[in-house]
């Protein structure tokens, strides 16, 4: 009994012909970041308390050992694309975000992928720019809208823990950007950065 | 040492051989570990980021990798599942997500509507991939996402292969279910 069943042989042909493609660089972008040891993302994993503990330990040692160290630097870009991100109704804006590793944000940028490079390249539209402080790129105009995407890793903090909050008006008008942290104990006020 | 126990040492400089070995592996697997992937999660940025932490970890651990042990198509898959899994969890996704931008669909479609209707097609199917049960979603995934046989599906699973015909053939009786329901 290997033959497939009739009645499913519509729905395995559909189901055989997706195919999802990765963005083209994105395996020489693991390969550089391999070779600079950026480490997964994910790579805790729940159980075994104790070990978990252990690490906790020499992690927060070692944070404090990074938050006594003189700063050389540590800044981390992340570059998304590509997202609908001014409510002109494609999927073409990214975002490139410059930070102090999972903290301050030390330069904030929201582009139009003009040259469907899928990432910001000299040729894109800078749709809203700030660097470091949050600021207001003139006043809200009347019938601006506010957008939220969740939950990407967007500060370079390893955890895709963040959210996105633009407003402006579509198509193309965006007054403010920030980024915060998504899991916010309950009751704490977020965080825009 | 055999040849594949070469060092591997994230951030010391990695030999030329890791460089190669690592760069053949996702050239051979990363297309399928994405698409397998991407039937999960509503996004392709998500999906990105599950496959990057996928083949990271594999990086790493290359120089723990036995080849005489094992295929190492179904040693990353399971290092795609259990990074699956740790992302689901974190992430506390809802399972009905509307699927959204197709952006990183293949398709031979030839005009702009036709695209439009195959991608249409794709969502309805995955969401109503998204509604299976775990098990149900798992295996047609890993047939259909990335595209691996029977055969290789049940080196993955740990399981025989006409275990995994019949839990195949299940899981698409419960699928057809969803998708005619609706239409009743």
């Amino acid at each position: 009994m290997t033959q497939l069943p009739e009645h499913l042989r519509d729905l395995d042909r559909a189901l055989g012909a997706v195919r999802f493609e990765p963005r083209a660089s994105l395996g020489a972008e693991l390969l550089g970041r391999f070779q600079r040891g950026d480490r997964a993302d994910g790579s805790g994993r729940p159980g075994r308390s104790w070990l978990m503990g252990i690490a906790a330990g020499i992690a927060l040692g070692l944070a404090c050992l990074w938050l006594l160290a003189p700063r050389r630097g540590g800044t981390v870009t992340v570059d998304r694309c590509c997202q609908d991100l001014d409510g002109g109704g494609s999927d073409d804006d990214g975002l490139l975000v410059v930070t102090e590793r999972g903290s301050r944000v030390r330069s904030l940028i929201v582009y139009e992928d003009r040259d469907g490079s899928r990432s910001f390249s000299p040729g894109d539209i800078i749709r809203f720019r700030r660097e470091g402080k949050m600021v207001l790129a003139g006043p809200l105009e009347v019938g601006a809208r506010t957008i939220e995407l969740c939950c990407l890793d967007y500060d370079g903090g390893g955890s895709s823990d963040d959210a996105l909050v633009i407003v402006g008006r579509p198509p193309d008008r965006i007054s403010l950007a920030a980024i915060y942290e998504r899991y916010a104990a309950p009751g704490e006020p977020v965080q825009l950065r | 040492m055999p040849d594949s126990q070469q060092q591997v040492a994230p951030g010391q400089g990695i030999s030329s051989t890791a460089e190669a070995r690592c760069q053949a592996w996702y050239e051979a697997y990363g297309r399928a570990v994405y698409s397998y992937v991407r039937f999960h999660l509503p996004s392709a940025d998500m999906a990105e980021d599950v496959t990057a932490d996928t083949f990271l970890k594999a990086f790493r651990a290359a120089d723990r990798f036995d080849e005489s042990r094992g295929h190492p198509r179904t040693w990353i898959f399971r290092i795609a599942q259990n990074t699956l899994r740790d992302h689901l969890r974190r992430s506390r996704l809802r399972r009905h997500l509307p699927i959204g931008s197709m952006r990183d669909l293949a398709t031979d479609a030839p005009s702009p509507e036709e695209r439009l209707l195959w991608e249409e097609q794709v969502a309805r199917l995955l969401d109503g991939v998204a509604m299976l049960g775990p098990r149900d979603r798992e295996v047609i995934s890993l047939r259909y996402g990335s595209g691996l046989d029977t055969a290789e599906v049940a080196q993955v699973l740990g399981v025989r292969e006409p275990a995994v015909r019949t839990r195949l053939w299940r899981a698409l009786d419960r699928l057809r279910a969803i998708l005619v329901e609706p239409e009743q």
